[in-house]
């Protein structure tokens, strides 16, 4: 089945190819093109799931084929617990996207169709990179569509927008290359080969001083995709200019990289970094999410308001990586996938109600659930799913961060400063919520209840069948996440455990001296051997109790050391 | 001492680039007599066949296709000698080696030359400044390239330099009719004339203190010279003048106004082929002649040419491209892109001294990924020409290109993409491979943290013409039915740039292993 990650990934650029040869007259065609692919790639994407069994905790359907062999880059792909439903996340908004830009995107179908769909081949090959070089590329390939899809479809100052998107990304990414070139030379000295491999930057150990640089690399470039706090500050122009299709890939996906990136790269990779600046990532993930709030609270454009209530929400999904325990992280990812559809799916009610009115004003609205029934029912599941309402999926995550955030003290490292504070952590992340309920129950309130006062209201037509077709899935998957947690917890509880064990190991090895070195090598004894018990027992109690797992601390897919 | 016939084979692509702009010459010098000119701008609007009434001659359409031919005859002289210069072979009494490094390098002179010829005809007639000496000066002025990346001594250098520019000097000027040419012409050919004395007093005084003019006899009298300051100056003056051939601040003045003015074949093939030539000679005097294992102060010294080029690698990179955030006209825009890519190039150069050979192939790669984008990117400028004396230079009259001219709009953009550095591109892996290189010691990284943030910088103007071609609406002034040339051989030549662009960043292991194996003589 290893094939399976390539096909999800590339099928949307060759159906970007296939587009970028029809006539761009052919809206319909380009649109229905457009769709089969992306229906075509979440079917495919399902085959994924094959071969997990909710043991799994390594890299499964991995690829490991030489790409350019003179400088060890290899394309490598697979896919883990962790990155599992990241994917499936993306492949399942993006049918779900393209349908509702049938009728939002009226000009330019033909290059819209062709950015979101190489933005698909670039956000699938994100998730699935082994090899850190093959990571960078698909993570600068998103960069350019999303750049397109705001500034070509956004709305008034949407060129700002674009150029303000691409500047910000760009910081944070030229800095994580010269980061990732750096642990590339180090690798090379410590091994004398080559090598972008995920699994040889994992055990390779550096000096504190270096990690603490080269986790600051990382760490920036991904906090600015996150949005964390103080570097939040394009996310709600991006969001206000982008069109609904853009919002949403943006909220549900694009953040995710942020997060996503953090636990798979900037957190095991660098640990007695994480341990040294790690209160200060707390403390501004606790700040984001509680200046989010407030600020969401402040506004009065609700597509605004849901961009900032994003970066509280993802100030949440920071804390809960930030506890480095399984509940927590676990959580954490979680809460990831829930803000991927409560979000999007905000956006989308959003882009329905601009499609209509062609403003986001909430004073121009009111008691549109006599107008509109069916779409304020809509709307209500997503607000509630937001607020974290039991039974919908923004509990389950948030729940989780918070319980493993009070827990931290008492897990883990008990001796880093960072876990000291975890009950003032947990009870101000616990406040966050609380603004959170307040800000989206206000908004829903002023845009659904009360008289409908404004006569530009009265003939709002309800949901067609196209929006209904839209929203209809994302429900489903707000009640499914909210109430049966275990789907998605079974396969991803393992890969978690297994990140956190090869995190402590590594933390426990110490950091190196002078010269870099590999974990495993000083210790004569292949990685395989590796005795895991010491570090179980210092691990929190993982919800669902896993066997001890043998290979716990061994690199996945040694394929790229010779 | 002897001069054999073996000599004359290893120069196979020289003679062949020199007898083919001899033979265009004289075709150009015999067609002379069939002038169709007054039959030619009758066609033209009256107000502007007043400005441009002069002979034209449009029959003379098989010189293009015929300079084509020489060129890929070049390419394959260069390939057949390819096995055989594994092992460096000197030539003509040691003024000249054949080694993989040269004949890489020419590879890459013959093939921006090539891709830039084949969109020229198509302007030079729109621009009615159609003229066969076009051709032969390209041809001839690509000789000298080739000498200059083939000097294993001085003076071959120095010619090589001279008969480069002159060729240069001329195509520069070669738009008659319009002021700025002239003004560039002659604003490079002072300059030249100014630098080759320079060039010329480098030569003299390294000759004065070492006895030899020859690189590699340079490097075993390097010993003797550790503290001798006119071998030092010397050496500040070919460093100098070669800075003005690759257009690094602050030898860099000239480089707006010339690439402004001259005709934008031209300039795309200043910026490709001249660029990567001088680079040639700079690597080939600095690690050829003026890098010793044990005499390590002339390389990495206080006052060794490492010290000097990494400045000039900061000043390059970052007055290049603090300036090039500011300009409206696209060619002056990538003027100073190119003056900022030079500074990127010159990191390698730093690394070549500092981390040794591993740094060679790195900069080849991104000389031959340079080299096709600009020539690209210059085949679409000139392919968006309006008519007449009307080229589409102000960054705003790009409005609106994605929807008007789609697939040369798409081209830019890959080609700008490629110019800041994005992946999949051959200007990402360029980059990558050079930081990679540099890396490798950590004095090093302050400077590849300038380069990084200097990509960024450039980001921002490179985006802005993106932004224009698809963000903003057309203007309404454009006039209206006329054709762009971009047709035939035009197109070809920008799809052409835009796969090896693709190619190079898809595929970067093909072309990384060639310039693995171009090494340098000596």
């Amino acid at each position: 089945m290893s094939w399976i990650l390539t096909l999800t990934t590339f099928l949307p650029l060759l159906g970007a190819l296939v587009c970028l040869l029809l006539p761009r007259e052919e809206v319909g065609l380009l649109r229905g093109v457009g769709l089969s692919v992306a229906l075509l790639t979440f079917l495919f994407s399902l085959g994924i799931l094959s071969g997990f069994n909710g043991q799994t905790a390594g890299f499964l359907h991995e690829v490991d084929l030489p790409w350019v062999q003179a400088l060890g880059i290899r394309y490598h792909l697979g896919v883990d617990g962790i990155s599992l439903w990241l994917v499936l996340l993306t492949t399942f908004l993006m049918p779900v996207v393209m349908l509702s830009s049938w009728s939002a995107i009226a000009d330019k179908v033909r290059e819209f169709t062709v950015a979101a769909l190489v933005l698909e081949t670039g956000m699938i090959g994100g998730f699935l990179a082994l090899d850190l070089f093959l990571f960078y590329v698909f993570f600068e390939v998103m960069l350019i569509p999303m750049y397109f899809i705001i500034g070509v479809w956004g709305g008034e100052r949407r060129l700002y927008a674009a150029i303000k998107f691409v500047l910000y990304t760009m910081v944070g990414s030229l800095l994580l290359l010269v980061a990732i070139l750096y642990l590339y030379v180090k690798v090379h000295q410590a091994t004398g080969t080559w090598s972008f491999a995920y699994a040889d930057m994992q055990r390779l150990v550096l000096s504190e001083r270096e990690q603490l640089y080269c986790f600051a690399a990382f760490a920036l470039a991904f906090c600015i995709k996150v949005p964390l706090f103080p570097l939040h500050t394009w996310l709600p122009d991006a969001h206000v200019e982008a069109p609904t299709a853009g919002s949403v890939i943006l909220a549900s996906v694009l953040l995710k990289y942020g997060t996503y990136g953090l636990l798979r790269f900037a957190l095991p990779l660098f640990p007695h970094a994480v341990a040294e600046v790690g209160p200060l990532l707390a403390a501004l993930s606790l700040a984001g999410i509680i200046y989010g709030s407030l600020v969401a609270y402040a506004q009065r454009d609700i597509k605004k308001l849901i961009a900032y209530s994003s970066v509280a929400h993802m100030g949440i999904v920071v804390l809960g990586l930030l506890m480095l325990n399984t509940k927590a992280v676990n959580g954490a990812i979680y809460q990831m996938l829930a803000h991927g559809i409560s979000t999007g799916a905000l956006f989308l009610c959003v882009g329905v109600l601009y499609e209509r009115r062609h403003t986001r004003r909430m004073e121009e609205f009111g008691g549109l659930w006599a107008q509109m029934p069916v779409f304020a029912g809509f709307f209500l599941i997503f607000t509630l799913a937001s607020v974290g309402l039991p039974g919908l999926c923004g509990f389950v995550g948030e729940f989780l961060v918070l319980a493993g955030t009070m827990s931290a003290g008492r897990t883990a490292f008990a001796d880093v400063p960072l876990f000291g504070k975890a009950h003032l952590y947990a009870a101000l992340a616990a406040t966050g919520v609380v603004l959170g309920a307040v800000y989206m129950l206000w908004m829903f309130q002023r845009v659904m209840l009360g008289p409908n006062e404004n006569p530009k209201n009265r003939k709002l037509r309800d949901l067609t069948l196209r929006e209904g077709m839209v929203l209809t899935p994302m429900a489903v998957m707000a009640f499914w996440l909210g109430l049966y947690p275990a789907t998605f917890l079974r396969d991803m509880n393992p890969a978690v455990h297994r990140t956190l064990v090869a995190f402590k190991e590594k933390y426990s090895a110490g950091a190196a001296d002078a010269e870099p070195r590999m974990l495993g090598q000083d210790k004569n004894k292949k990685e395989e051997g590796q005795p895991p018990a010491k570090q179980d027992k210092e691990e929190g109690q993982p919800p669902a109790q896993q066997p001890a797992q043998p290979p716990a601390a061994s690199p996945p897919g040694t394929g790229a050391t010779p | 001492m002897s001069f054999d016939l073996e000599d004359l084979r290893r120069t196979a692509p020289l003679l062949l680039l020199s007898a083919a702009g001899l033979v265009l010459l004289l075709l150009e010098a015999f067609s002379r007599v069939r002038l169709i000119g007054r039959h030619y701008h009758k066609k033209l609007p009256p107000e502007t066949s007043e400005a441009y009434a002069v002979p034209l001659a449009g029959s003379r359409t098989y010189l293009m296709p015929l300079t084509v031919l020489f060129l890929a005859a070049a390419l394959g002289l260069v390939v057949w000698l390819w096995p055989e210069a594994a092992e460096p072979h000197y030539l003509y009494r040691r003024m000249l080696v054949l080694d993989r490094f040269g004949l890489l390098l020419s590879g890459v002179c013959i093939t921006a030359a090539a891709i830039g010829a084949l969109g020229a005809p198509a302007y030079l007639r729109e621009q009615r400044m159609e003229f066969g000496e076009y051709y032969a000066l390209l041809l001839l002025s690509l000789a000298g390239m080739v000498m200059l990346v083939s000097a294993a001594d001085l003076v071959s250098l120095l010619l090589g330099v001279e008969t480069m520019s002159l060729g240069a000097y001329v195509l520069t000027g070669s738009w008659r009719r319009s002021p700025r040419s002239s003004e560039a012409a002659m604003k490079y050919f002072l300059m030249g004339a100014f630098v080759s004395a320079i060039l010329l007093y480098g030569i003299a005084l390294i000759y004065g203190s070492t006895g030899t003019t020859e690189l590699a006899e340079v490097r075993a009298h390097l010993s003797e010279m550790r503290s001798a300051p006119v071998f030092y100056l010397g050496m500040f003056f070919l460093l100098a003048g070669l800075a003005f051939k690759i257009a690094a601040v602050p030898f860099h003045m000239w480089a707006p106004d010339v690439y402004e003015g001259a005709p934008t074949p031209v300039t795309g093939f200043m910026m490709a082929a001249v660029k990567t030539a001088a680079f040639g000679g700079l690597i080939r005097l600095c690690v050829g002649g003026l890098t010793s294992g044990r005499v390590p102060e002339v390389s990495t010294g206080p006052t060794g040419w490492v010290n000097v080029l990494f400045v000039l690698s900061a000043l390059s990179m970052t007055l290049g491209n603090l300036a090039a955030l500011r300009q409206e006209n696209i060619k002056r825009l990538l003027a100073y892109s190119s003056i900022a890519h030079a500074g990127y190039l010159l990191v390698g150069v730093v690394a070549l001294g500092v981390v040794g050979d591993a740094a060679r192939a790195p900069l080849i790669y991104y000389l031959l990924g340079y080299a096709v984008t600009v020539v690209g990117a210059m085949a679409v400028v000139a392919a968006l020409a309006m008519g007449p004396g009307q080229e589409r230079l102000p960054i705003e009259q790009w409005a609106g290109l994605g929807q008007r001219h789609p697939a040369m709009a798409l081209a830019m953009t890959l080609f700008l993409l490629s110019l800041g550095g994005f992946p999949p591109t051959a200007g990402f892996f360029g980059k990558f491979y050079l930081f990679r290189a540099a890396l490798q010691n950590p004095s090093l990284l302050l400077l590849v943290l300038l380069a990084i943030v200097n990509s960024l910088v450039s980001v921002y103007y490179y985006l802005r013409i993106v932004t224009a071609m698809y963000f903003r609406t057309p203007q309404e002034e454009e006039v209206e039915g006329h054709v762009p040339a971009a047709q035939g051989a035009l197109r070809l030549a920008v799809l052409l740039a835009a796969l090896l662009v693709l190619g190079l960043g898809v595929w970067p292991g093909w072309a990384a292993t060639v310039a693995e194996a171009a090494k340098l003589a000596g």
